[in-house]
Parts: C-alpha cells; sequence; structure tokens
C-alpha cells in the first residue's frame, strides 16, 4: 500500500492501524534486458546507483523535482497536455534507460498513458517517499488480509457482531417494496435487516446483468532465493517487468521475504500479477521462466545460468474476474443489497475505499465514515445494558481477501436466536 | 462492552495537566534546594547520588550536579574495592544513557560520559563505539557524538579502514551529511597517505624541489576514487554543499614554504626592505643581515606602526654603509628560524638592487588549488563544465570552476572567469561583495604575473571594479601604481608595503582613508581626484611622506573645509602643487 492515500489516511484517522504492524518495502526492481536492477527512486539511491552517468543523475533528479509540484510550472508541459507521457519524457531529453525508469517503476502507467495522468502518478510516487522509508509503499505483516481483519476487530469493539462458519443461504425480499428484509443462513437462521452488504462472488449469474468480464492473471510462488541478491536477505521487493510489446501490459510482482510473517524462514513468497490477455499460466510463464529457474525434471542438469535464478520449490497459476467496474446497475437485485466488489489490478487501494465509503453513505448518509475511536483512557463507561447508538459503524472493507459478508444491523435488538419458519416469509428466496 | 462512552473535555484535561506540572516544578526545587545544601555543606553520600540523579533525569544540563556527582563518585572510589568500583560507573553509563534519551546533546553528558570512561577500571569500547553509532543514526550531525567518537576510536584502536566504511555507510544513505564527509577527510590521509616525492630510503629528508609542498595528502589512485564520489554527490545535487566543500579539499591547498620572497636595497636612505612568504613579528624570528661577510647590528621596523605582524620588514644600514656608488656589496638576509637566507648584489653605478622570485615560477597565485597535476585539473575542469550545461545558475559550480580554471591558467582563463563573476553576483546578490573581493583578488594576481612578464615596474588596473586591495607585499618594487575608476574605499595599511612607490594614481573611487599612504620615502606625486576624502585629518599620513611634491584632491569633500588651503599648506610644505 502507498504510504500517503486513501487507505492510509484511513487507517490513521479511525485509529485502526494500531491493530497492524506494517514493514516497509525496501526497494523498487525492474527488469531490464534479462537482469533484474534496482530502480534509484531516492536521493540516496540515485547517489549510489551504478547504472546511471552522473549526468543521468541530474536530469533524473531534475525531472523528479519538477514532478514533485508540477502544476506551479505549466509553461513546462502546457504543449503535452494531450499527449502520451513517454513524449513528453523524451521531450525533456531523458535517455531511454531514464524514460524505462519513470514509466514502468516510478508512475508505473503505459506507453499509451496521457502526461497528466503520468505526472500525477510520479507525483504520489514521489510525494509518498521517504515518509516511512527508502520506497512509498508498505506492506502489512502477515499479508494483505490483515487489513479488513482490523477493520473488523474495530467493529467488534464497538459491538459488531461476527457470525463465524457459517453463510447466507437466502434472501428474504419484501415483494411490495423490493428490498431484503431477512437473511436465512445456512443453518436455518433468519436475521432480519435493514440492509444487506456482500461481496461480488456470492452473487449467482441470474442477478447479474452480463458475465463478461475482464480478468486479472495471477501467479504465486514459493522460491528458495531473492531474484536480486543483496546485504539483506530480509527485504520485500515490489518488480515490475516492462511488457515485451507495448500493447501487453506490465506484470508487477511482489516478492516478501520470511519477516513479512507470509512464508517460512529461508523461503520467499513471490506474487505476480498483470491483467489477462490469455490463462494466467499464457501470460506469467515466460516471465516466472526469465526470472526463476523451474525444474521440470527432478535431478536434471542445470546450467550456470540457471542455477544462478532463485528455484521455484511450488507455484500456482489462477485467473481472478476484475469487477472493479461494475456498479449496482450490473446486477439485477433489490435496492438495499449493496455489492462489494473485488480488488482491482491497481496497486493502491482507493478503489476499494471509495466503494466502502459510498456504500456506507447509502446506508448512513448522516454519519461519519470510520471516525476516530477514541482514546481508551478518555473513554468513561456508564455500566447500564445494551444501548442505543455505539460510536460508529464499520464497514468489512474488501481488498485482496475474498471475506465473508458481514450482515450489519442498524438496531442493535438483534436477537439472532429465533428460528422463523419459513410459512413466515413471503416465499420468494434467492441466492 | 455496552457500556456508553463518554471523552473527558478538553478544559477537564487541560485542568489535569496544569496541576501536574505544578506537582512536578515543586518537587524539582525542592530536591534542587536540598541537592545545594549538601554540596556546600561536603556531604558525599549516597543521598547526594540519589538526588542529582533524579534532578538530573529530568534536566540533564544542569552542570553544577554533574561536578557534584563527580566529586563524590571520586569519593565512594577510595572507599570500594576495584571490582566495586567497576560496577559503580558502569551503572552510571546505564544513568547517563537515559540522561541522553532525555536530551542527546547535553554537554553535561558527553563529558560525564568521557570522564567515566577514564575512571573505569575497565571499559567497554564497543559499547561505546555501539552507543556512537546508535546516536549518529537518530541524528548524524550531533557534533558531541562525532567528538566522542573520535575521543572511543583514539582510546580503542578501532582501525581507520573501519572508521572509513562507516563514512561510506552514512554517506551512502545521506550524502548531505557534512559530518561524515569531514570525518572521511582526516581519515583517508591516515590510509592512504600520498608516497614522499623523494621515495629513495637513503637520503635524508631533503626539501621537495616544487616551492610547494603538501602534507595530508592522499595519494592518487584513491584521489580519483574520491572525485568520482563528489560527481556523484554534486550532480545528483548541485546545491548541496557538503560535497562541493569537500571536492575543494580534494583538489588540494597547498602550504606554501616558508622563505624570503624578496630583498630590496637601496642606496638612498641605506635602507633594506624585505618581504617574507607570509606576515611575521620580524625581532622574534632571528634575522641576521650580513654585509659583506660582515653581520650588521640593525633595528627591525615595520610598515605601518599598525602592522605588528607584516609580511615586508625595514631596517636602515649605519650610515655610509653603502652610499658610495663606486662600491659593490653584497648582502645576506639570514631567517635563522626557517633556516633559509637570501642574497642580493648591489652593484657598482647602480642606485638600488632587489632579488625576488617571480610569483609565476613560484606558481603563487595557484596555491589555491594548485597541488594536483594538470591533467588531473583539467579532467576536473570538464566535468564541472558538464554540469554547468546543464545547471547553469549553481553557484558552487561556477565557484568552483573558477578556482579549477585560476589553478590551471590564471592569464589564459581571465577572460571567463570574470564571464562567470557575473553570473555569480547575479544568481547569488547576498554575496555579490564577496565575489566582488574574490574578483578583485585574481584581478590583482594577473595583473602582477602580467608586470611580471613584463618586467616593468608600473602596475596599471583601473576601471576594473576593483573592491579590495591585497598582495600588496608582492609590490615591494614598484614604482608608478594607477587603482583609478574603481569601487576602493581606503589605502589601508598595507600600502605602506610599497616602498619604492613614485607615482599614485586612485582618481574616481570612493577613497576616504589614506593610512597606507606612510613614509614611503620615494612617493612624489599623488592623484586623488574625485574620492571621498572629507576632513584635513584624513590627509596626516602625507605629512611623512618627505618626497612628496604634487598632490591633486579635485573633487574631494574636503575642499569645502574652511581655510583648506592654507591648513594643507602648513600640513604639507614641501607640496608645490596642490589642486582643490
Amino acid at each position: 500500500m502507498y504510504s500517503r492515500g486513501a487507505l492510509v489516511d484511513l487507517l490513521i484517522k479511525s485509529n485502526v492501524s494500531r491493530y497492524a504492524e506494517f514493514k516497509n518495502i525496501g526497494r523498487i526492481l525492474t527488469c531490464r534486458n534479462g537482469k533484474v536492477e534496482q530502480v534509484p527512486c531516492s536521493r540516496a539511491d540515485v547517489f549510489a546507483s551504478k547504472q546511471l552517468t552522473v549526468v543521468e543523475k541530474r536530469m533524473l533528479m531534475k525531472f523528479l523535482t519538477f514532478c514533485l509540484d508540477f502544476e506551479q510550472h505549466p509553461e513546462e508541459y502546457q504543449d503535452y497536455t494531450e499527449k502520451p507521457f513517454r513524449e513528453f519524457l523524451k521531450n525533456k531529453k531523458l535517455t531511454e534507460n531514464l524514460q524505462d525508469f519513470i514509466l514502468h517503476s516510478i508512475a508505473m502507467v503505459t506507453q499509451q498513458t496521457l502526461m497528466e495522468e503520468g505526472l500525477k502518478a510520479t507525483q504520489h510516487f514521489l510525494r509518498c517517499l521517504g515518509r516511512y522509508g527508502n520506497t512509498p509503499f508498505l506492506f502489512p505483516l502477515y499479508g494483505l488480509g490483515e487489513i479488513p481483519q482490523c477493520f473488523c476487530r474495530m467493529c467488534a469493539v464497538f459491538g459488531g457482531i461476527y457470525c463465524l462458519r457459517h453463510s447466507v443461504q437466502c434472501l428474504v425480499v419484501d415483494k411490495a417494496s423490493n428490498k431484503v428484509k431477512a437473511v436465512i443462513d445456512t443453518r436455518g437462521q433468519k436475521i432480519s435487516c435493514s440492509h444487506f452488504v456482500v461481496e461480488d462472488s456470492y452473487i449467482r449469474d441470474e442477478q447479474r446483468q452480463s458475465t463478461a468480464y475482464r480478468q486479472i492473471s495471477r501467479a504465486v510462488l514459493i522460491t528458495d532465493r531473492s531474484v536480486l541478491p543483496s546485504d539483506s536477505d530480509q527485504q520485500i521487493s515490489l518488480v515490475t517487468i516492462p511488457p515485451l510489446e507495448s500493447s501487453a501490459p506490465a506484470v508487477r510482482m511482489v516478492e516478501l521475504c520470511s519477516s513479512s510473517m507470509t512464508c517460512m524462514p529461508g523461503t520467499y513468497l513471490v506474487h505476480l500479477t498483470c491483467s489477462s490477455s490469455g490463462t494466467a499460466q499464457e501470460d506469467l510463464a515466460p516471465v516466472v521462466s526469465e526470472l526463476f529457474h523451474v525444474s521440470t525434471i527432478p535431478g536434471e542438469e542445470t546450467s550456470v545460468e540457471e542455477r544462478s535464478k532463485p528455484a521455484v520449490l511450488w507455484v500456482m497459476y489462477f485467473n481472478m474476474r476484475d469487477t472493479s467496474a461494475l456498479d449496482s446497475s450490473s446486477y439485477s437485485l433489490p435496492s438495499n443489497v449493496h455489492v462489494c466488489t473485488g480488488p482491482d489490478g491497481s496497486l493502491g487501494s482507493d478503489c476499494s475505499i471509495k466503494l466502502a465509503e459510498s456504500v456506507f453513505h447509502h446506508i448512513l448518509p448522516d454519519e461519519e465514515f470510520c471516525p476516530p475511536a477514541p482514546n481508551p483512557e478518555d473513554i468513561i463507561y456508564d455500566g447500564d445494558g445494551p444501548q442505543a447508538e455505539g460510536p460508529g459503524f464499520d464497514e468489512s472493507v474488501n481488498t485482496e481477501a475474498e471475506e465473508e459478508g458481514a450482515a450489519h444491523e442498524k438496531s442493535p435488538s438483534t436477537e439472532p436466536a429465533e428460528m422463523d419458519s419459513v410459512a413466515d416469509t413471503t416465499p420468494s428466496s434467492e441466492e | 462492552m455496552h457500556g456508553r462512552v463518554k471523552i473527558k473535555s478538553t478544559a477537564q484535561q487541560e485542568e489535569e495537566k496544569r496541576k501536574e506540572k505544578e506537582k512536578k516544578l515543586k518537587a524539582f526545587v525542592s530536591a534542587r534546594d536540598a541537592v545545594l545544601k549538601k554540596r556546600s555543606a561536603g556531604e558525599h553520600d549516597e543521598e547526594a547520588l540519589q538526588l542529582t540523579r533524579q534532578l538530573l533525569s529530568s534536566n540533564p544540563d544542569f552542570a553544577t550536579l554533574w561536578n557534584y556527582r563527580r566529586e563524590v563518585l571520586l569519593h565512594l572510589e577510595t572507599l570500594r574495592e576495584k571490582d566495586e568500583v567497576q560496577k559503580l560507573y558502569e551503572s552510571e553509563l546505564h544513568f547517563i544513557e537515559a540522561c541522553l534519551k532525555v536530551n542527546p546533546k547535553s554537554y553535561g553528558c558527553w563529558h560525564h560520559r568521557t570522564w567515566v570512561n577514564t575512571r573505569l577500571p575497565q571499559p567497554d569500547w564497543t559499547r561505546e563505539l555501539g552507543l556512537c553509532d546508535r546516536c549518529l543514526s537518530l541524528d548524524e550531525r550531533n557534533f558531541h557524538c562525532w567528538d566522542y567518537r573520535r575521543v572511543v576510536v583514539k582510546a580503542s584502536g578501532v582501525s581507520v579502514e573501519q572508521e572509513l566504511q562507516f563514512t561510506d555507510r552514512l554517506i551512502g544513505s545521506n550524502f548531505s551529511n557534512y559530518s561524515s564527509w569531514h570525518y572521511r577527510s582526516t581519515l583517508l590521509p591516515q590510509l592512504h597517505p600520498q608516497p614522499a616525492p623523494d621515495s629513495a630510503p637513503n637520503t635524508s629528508p631533503s626539501p621537495t624541489t616544487s616551492p610547494q609542498f603538501h602534507s595530508h595528502r592522499v595519494c592518487e589512485e584513491q584521489l580519483l576514487k574520491e572525485y568520482e564520489l563528489s560527481h556523484n554527490a554534486f550532480f545528483t545535487d548541485p546545491n548541496d554543499q557538503s560535497a562541493w566543500f569537500y571536492y575543494r579539499w580534494l583538489l588540494g591547498r597547498a602550504e606554501r614554504e616558508e622563505m624570503i620572497s624578496c630583498v630590496y636595497v637601496s642606496r638612498e636612505g641605506e635602507r633594506v626592505s624585505v618581504a617574507f612568504s607570509k606576515p611575521v613579528h620580524a625581532q622574534s624570528e632571528g634575522l641576521m643581515l650580513v654585509l659583506d661577510g660582515q653581520p650588521q647590528q640593525v633595528e627591525w621596523r615595520s610598515t605601518h606602526p599598525r602592522l605588528r605582524h607584516s609580511p615586508v620588514w625595514l631596517c636602515d644600514l649605519p650610515p655610509g654603509s653603502i652610499s658610495d656608488m663606486s662600491n659593490e656589496h653584497n648582502l645576506t638576509i639570514h631567517w635563522t628560524e626557517k633556516h633559509t637566507h637570501r642574497d642580493c648584489a648591489l652593484y657598482t653605478g647602480c642606485a638600488e638592487s632587489w632579488c625576488r622570485d617571480s610569483a609565476t615560477n613560484l606558481e603563487l597565485f595557484r596555491s589555491e588549488l594548485s597541488v594536483e597535476k594538470s591533467s588531473v585539473l583539467q579532467a576536473e575542469l570538464q566535468s564541472c563544465n558538464q554540469l554547468l550545461e546543464l545547471e547553469p545558475q549553481n553557484k558552487w559550480c561556477l565557484l568552483t570552476i573558477i578556482l579549477l580554471m585560476r589553478a590551471l591558467d590564471p592569464l589564459g582563463h581571465e577572460k571567463e572567469t570574470l564571464a562567470h563573476f557575473q553570473t555569480l553576483k547575479e544568481v547569488d546578490p547576498m554575496r555579490s561583495t564577496y565575489y566582488s573581493d574574490l574578483c578583485s583578488k585574481f584581478l590583482i594576481e594577473n595583473t602582477i604575473l602580467k608586470m611580471e612578464y613584463a618586467e616593468v615596474r608600473v602596475f596599471s588596473l583601473s576601471n576594473k571594479n576593483l573592491t579590495t586591495l591585497c598582495h600588496l607585499d608582492q609590490l615591494l618594487f614598484v614604482t608608478h601604481i594607477n587603482l583609478s575608476s574603481n569601487q576602493l574605499l581606503r589605502l589601508p595599511p598595507h600600502f605602506a608595503m610599497l616602498q619604492c612607490l613614485e607615482v599614485l594614481e586612485a582618481d574616481d573611487n570612493a577613497i576616504e582613508n589614506l593610512e597606507g599612504l606612510y613614509h614611503l620615502p620615494k612617493l612624489e606625486e599623488v592623484s586623488l581626484r574625485n574620492n571621498q576624502i572629507c576632513k584635513l585629518s584624513d590627509l596626516e599620513s602625507l605629512a611623512s611622506c618627505t618626497k612628496l611634491t604634487r598632490l591633486d584632491l579635485r573633487g574631494n569633500p574636503v575642499h569645502r573645509t574652511a581655510h583648506i588651503e592654507s591648513e594643507l599648506s602648513q600640513l604639507l610644505p614641501r607640496v608645490t602643487a596642490l589642486s582643490l
């Protein structure tokens, strides 16, 4: 996650950050001409880089300084507003080397991206630098699944109720208002509700307007070494692999060391992502074999070149639906059913947070979204029974992990115990 | 948790804070009074340690308390066994560390820690070094810590190489750290010293053939690596001055050999003038004057009473020693303190004679950056010019280029240098006076070189925006000087070193002070039109110039003074041609 941005702001603002620990991503890498290299993004990196000439160093620093507040110098870019970012970089006399670095590893945009978007992306990257470390990124210990967990924990502290190990089987819809008034879970319990928030993958095809989606190609590997050995073997690296043809998408890779608490000591966990053209294996296997050594026959002779690459101990390829572009019009569902789409292909979580906020405001238009939780020292307890409002309702933010949609209730007269007979409900049960 | 959540109001919180503060202050004051009372009673006990600990923990800058603590500890030392003393001081170290967390820049703490390490039977220098590492990682420029580190390194014999690697790390993570570069400059010459020019092991250390010699220098191979490091720094951030200063140090500042640069003898007045390579106090230098093989008893005097340390000194020979034009004389000045001397021969028929090394041969004006070989300087100039193309307004780059050009070829690069100074004044107007003065200095140097080349005794530097005068000790033998149309404000006492001066032209300046026109024995003609001479007293020193006959003061405010003409003829009776 970016060290400045909607997610970090939210974590800090709501004090949810105290439920998680984070590690800096130590370096940003790229793959050029078959070699893995470090992308110099901070001043110290540029200074120490052996890949850049002194003149290139000056040009890069000059350009990055300009990007930091480019809005103050419109004369530098006003001729290029409708042109691609790549052309703009060329015009600024940056060498091919530097153009690649900036386009793929700093701005992380495509060849077709227009200049303004490219500048904004570069600016965002630079503004995130140095806030917590040498790169703009943080990673939560124990994996990205920790983020939704933290929010859930905060919610539970203030009265949210979690029902584990069973899910919703059908909705009870009031025919007159076409609104959901209750759900029935897999154990047959009926829970009345005024809103229902659910993640996309639970929706059946019958409720969708179309079933054609973009896909994301994913690969997960366990390896024995880092792609770029260095003094420390406990670094998290973000790697951008530029596409071989300009129309193909770039592949993004995160290499996690064991101290990120995601894999065993002595191994690395590697995630690869790109937007799909074919199956995940078709899209990603070439990259995997370029960077890693995949042994096909046990005990076979490996060339020196191969042996220098990290060995893949386990690999899995899969495609995921990218439902991020969908909205409520893509489903035929009652109006008080709120669908949370899955993650999009981008690096930050802005899209998920925006969605969470809009769903929240649909449900509770007058409440503040994720207000800061009070300092425990300042809380005075009254001690009477279950009261009306808690300080705020949280949404479970669906990011990279898939979570069970938890049913939230407005009035806490939540008596989950009754077993209503099926005859009480109007018989239009749908999943 | 089903309780209602109520949060304390801000007013409540503030009141609580105020009460706490008051309580703390009361406790502090009473403890302090107790301690000071104990000290004046001369009590050196555990209670004293406790009380001072309490106070110092919150205020580690209270120096008196550290002093008292030392008194107590020294006393306790006498009562304890050696291993107890070790423990005592080790716990003291822990305490100091806690205080350092409160104020990592407390003079008292660092001083006390240094002291404790001198008392410890077995100091643990590894731990001390670790403490330095930690403090520096929190604040790279904590000079207390740097000083302490130097103490630790010296006491514990940490290798220079290790320390050099330490600077590598620090500079790698943040090259804006002046302290690290500075430390590096002290380590490099120890690790990679420049081999002595005479490498033959059997010869006794002989003076170098070049008039400049250099200690504290680094061998060439390492230097080239350091140049590269500096390039990386100032190309990445040309506005960071740390790297530029380090770079200038690398390029070298030679130390001039100490010697007598000029001896001048005049039959008229039977006077000997001696110029030294640096300002001296003649009476303490063991100077000996030998005339025709006979040591002479002479009194040395400075050219101006305000110059007690001066590069130029005068003495008068006994009357009749050299007045006869038909005699030839040989004069030697011995500078016994520096084991050097200079000879001067006065030939028959010559009224005067002098002997000096030329500034050109001495490479006198290259001493800013002169140590390196021309080829290296040339390559460095190229790199800097490359940067200038990318950053035409960067003052550090401009200034460094100027210094490099002066080191390589002061006369050949004169035009470019002046152009760069102009740019410098535009991009850095806050320091424009500094640049003007520096430019003046360089122009004076160039004029001296040209004068030597032309073998004349006329120094002419008019209309060059001169703001200051320098190297006047090099103008001992000049007879005519033209400084008109500049921006000079005064003729300082050093001007009195121009012992041979006959004609001075300094029109169109802003001169208000003529202190330096003092006892100039040959001065006949002075033109000071359009300056700022305001009072009669400004002209007093001219009375000492006994040969002065022509004086032009037109265009000066002094002409408005009442009765100025009669006053002046009283002050300067020998002046026959006076223009007001």
